[in-house]
């Protein structure tokens, strides 16, 4: 190393919520913060401002980002009320009829990589069967109650692909003691007073009411939607996409069961209203629940009433919490040497919970590409924030895909959702392609994709739009090989269906016996 | 079927059992949970394998006796074809209950009042095979005490097998043991949920760890465990003469 370069030796983290800590933890974790040569981690947290915690839902990558933290699965299962999630079903986002709901599981399509099954499914004449149910298993496990896995299943092996739902409040306060006990995290709890700038304008400490001045040579802004190092100090401004993502508001609460015996869903149920729609969310010993919507297009007491239509009586008894949200984010994430992580960086409607899955993405892409010197901090910042603007943009892009795809006329929220001036161009571009064709790999090329086409697929036919492959019906000359996957499907689901418990069966043994490592 | 009740005296006094019945218990069964302390003697048979219970998710060490769910190619026409039966089987079909005694650490022992074994009417039964429990003077009959003695084995196995996989785990020795096998008829047969010791991470442990296991007296039932792979080749050999016999 050359004399005068400046080594990255020392990371402070602002902010005690998740991102912070599951930032914190990634770093010291990658850098060896837990011995004498690591990189030095610190978090600063405020003793006086509460966690948001939002997000209780995960995507598959949370088993990933845990075993990178060393974290045993049961102990997180135990410890955060968490229970599986194998994906999300949509229930009147088409018609907002009874029987209107389609699922975005976690499994790939069968024969996914082999050919094109969503061609196949969209001209059999005898379809029988929603595309979720015909090319996956997972739909009629969701539908059952039953579980991804078995007792007998180590810990983040999975017979189903699958992902968490978690108490926040609990997750943030398991990392915490983590990251401090077993990754050599260092927690100072202060608040922050004052930015202290040096002569190239980076960050050199920060002043704090507690605990002096603590400096750094890399500062990651997980101040949740204060932003104070990228928005306050930096003045990097937030871009909305208010015109594109209409929500702006969620009425939050927390839903006892009936009783101990009652089903946990294992997957998020998205039930479309009049101007937005209501998440359900299953914990081990509550349900999660909360109504986002327009108030340009809903009122507080509609909306309050809708949400009271949808828990029912009980509902009196409960307390619920209101947060004003705007869809959006910074014009971007790393300035300097400070990077935001987070609500610091940006918010968007949780409709395919993707704020946890951004912050694990950014904590990864933070540990692994850790600038070994300032000279070099520069390279890796716009990359980081070209890999992220492109994945905000794509996140964007599949949100409104829900919306345009809906034929409900019950509100001018989901008919101002169909106007093409609130569609973005990419977006359009793609809906364009697919009239002909099934979405495909090559669509979605980047190292940085968020969703794979298989997403798309769920939500596009699932929603019950139609590729005509009239122009190329060459394309679907193996009808046999098409016709062995759909059986292949079939045997799986009755193979699935009798061997899994249910989720809340599993989650009950795991909390007596724990699972096996291997 | 099973119907537990603890035997007493006076309601068992006259109860009968036919012993050449008693090992249809494993005819559906591919395996057997067995004890450390007849490794020896299991190993010369079968494969000793780790699986994972379907209750708990715990692991228990069991024979391989079938490649299939319910295939025991150690069983034919009810009969056990083994030179040696493993207790599991010996003490059917007697059980250690879960009934409450008024002695701590006492265990009731009950009978299975469903067994095929369980004489109702001796025209149907070989004279030389019935045993029964107790003697006129109301003590218990050789054949009982055995039984008992047989129970009093698997208590005290329960206790050395954790104690085994404890330390197999604790030392990450557990690895999956996936088998694919193909039989004389090209028909294949492939067994997942099995597990066994990893030879070379026991060769890679330090002088220290291998010590303590002798110490503990595991050193040989681990190296038991793997030598008992071998017990495969005559287990599908077992099956191929199956299908040709079958065939013929």
């Amino acid at each position: 190393m050359k004399q005068q370069e400046k080594s990255i030796n020392t990371v402070i983290v602002v902010g005690g919520g998740i991102a912070g800590w599951l930032t914190a933890g990634r770093l010291a974790a990658e850098h060896k913060s837990n011995t004498d040569v690591g990189v030095k981690v610190t978090l600063v947290e405020s003793p006086n401002v509460p966690i948001i915690g939002v997000g209780e839902g995960t995507w598959p990558t949370m088993r990933s980002t845990l075993i990178a933290l060393g974290i045993s699965e049961t102990d997180f299962i135990c410890e955060c009320d968490a229970s599986f999630k194998q994906g999300a079903k949509f229930a009147q986002w088409v018609d907002g009829g009874e029987d209107d709901y389609y699922y975005h599981p976690l499994v790939l399509p069968q024969g996914f990589t082999k050919t094109d099954m969503a061609g196949y499914w969209l001209n059999d004449s005898e379809q029988s069967s929603s595309f979720s149910n015909a090319v996956c298993f997972q739909e009629a496990l969701c539908e059952q109650g039953l579980a991804p896995k078995t007792i007998r299943t180590p810990e983040y092996g999975a017979v189903a692909n699958y992902a968490y739902h978690l108490d926040s409040a609990k997750f943030a306060v398991f990392l915490q003691k983590h990251c401090i006990e077993n990754l050599g995290v260092t927690h100072i709890l202060a608040d922050v007073t004052k930015v202290n700038s040096i002569e190239n304008g980076d960050i050199g400490s920060l002043t704090t009411k507690q605990a002096g001045n603590i400096s750094g040579d890399l500062f990651v802004d997980c101040s949740g939607f204060s932003s104070l190092l990228l928005g306050g100090h930096y003045q990097v401004p937030f871009k909305s996409y208010r015109d594109v993502l209409f929500i702006d508001t969620a009425l939050a609460v927390q839903v006892p069961y009936e009783n101990d015996c009652s089903p946990i869903a294992s997957h998020t149920i998205s039930t479309a209203q009049e101007a937005g729609w209501i998440w359900d969310i299953g914990l081990q010993h509550r349900r999660g629940v909360g109504y986002v919507y327009s108030s340009k297009h809903s009122t507080e007491a509609q909306a309050r009433a809708r949400l009271a239509d949808y828990i029912g009586d009980k509902i009196d008894s409960l307390t619920i919490r209101k947060i004003p949200i705007e869809s959006g984010h910074r014009s971007h994430f790393w300035q300097n040497n400070c990077v935001a992580v987070g609500l610091s960086a940006g918010f968007l409607e949780p409709l395919e919970a993707s704020a946890l899955v951004l912050v694990e993405m950014s904590a990864q892409m933070i540990s692994e590409q850790l600038p070994p010197t300032r000279e070099v901090m520069d390279i890796t910042a716009k990359r980081f924030n070209d890999t992220f603007l492109y994945r905000w943009g794509k996140i964007i892009d599949f949100l409104k895909l829900h919306y345009i795809l809906s034929k409900r006329t019950d509100n001018a929220f989901w008919i101002d959702n169909r106007d093409p001036q609130t569609i973005p161009q990419s977006l359009q571009d793609l809906m364009q392609l697919w009239q002909y064709r099934a979405p495909a790999d090559y669509d979605f090329a980047s190292n940085n994709e968020v969703f794979p086409a298989a997403s798309y697929q769920y939500v596009l036919y699932g929603m019950g739009f139609k590729s005509d492959y009239s122009n190329s019906p060459h394309l679907l000359n193996d009808k046999t090989f098409a016709q062995s996957q759909f059986t292949k499907n079939k045997q799986m689901i009755q193979q699935a269906i009798t061997t899994l418990p249910s989720n809340r069966e599993l989650l009950n043994k795991i909390k007596l016996h724990g699972l096996s490592t291997i | 079927m099973t119907n537990l009740v603890a035997i007493n005296y006076g309601a068992h006094k006259h109860l009968k059992i036919d012993t050449a019945k008693t090992q249809e218990h494993s005819a559906t069964q591919n395996m057997l949970p067995v004890v450390v302390a007849e490794f020896s003697q299991v190993s010369v048979q079968h494969p000793i394998v780790l699986a994972k219970s379907g209750e708990t998710g715990e692991f228990t060490l069991t024979a391989l006796l079938g490649f299939e769910q319910h295939e025991n190619l150690f069983s034919k026409d009810g009969q056990w074809q083994g030179v040696y039966i493993p207790l599991q089987l010996q003490r059917q079909p007697f059980f250690v209950g879960d009934i409450q005694t008024e002695v701590a650490g006492d265990y009731a022992v009950c009978i299975n009042l469903d067994s095929p074994s369980i004489v109702r009417d001796l025209a149907q039964n070989n004279v030389n095979d019935i045993q029964i429990l107790f003697t006129e003077s109301g003590e218990d009959s050789d054949y009982f005490v055995k039984m008992k003695q047989c129970l009093g084995y698997l208590l005290q196995g329960e206790i050395e097998n954790k104690a085994l996989i404890d330390t197999l785990l604790a030392l990450n020795l557990v690895q999956p043991l996936s088998l694919d096998v193909t039989f004389c008829n090209k028909q294949s047969s492939r067994l997942n949920g099995l597990y066994t010791v990893s030879e070379e991470k026991v060769a890679a442990l330090d002088p220290e760890q291998i010590g303590r296991l002798h110490k503990a007296q595991q050193l040989k039932p681990i190296y038991t465990m793997i030598n008992s792979l071998g017990q495969l080749y005559p287990l599908i050999e077992r099956k191929n003469q199956q299908l040709v016999s079958v065939n013929d």
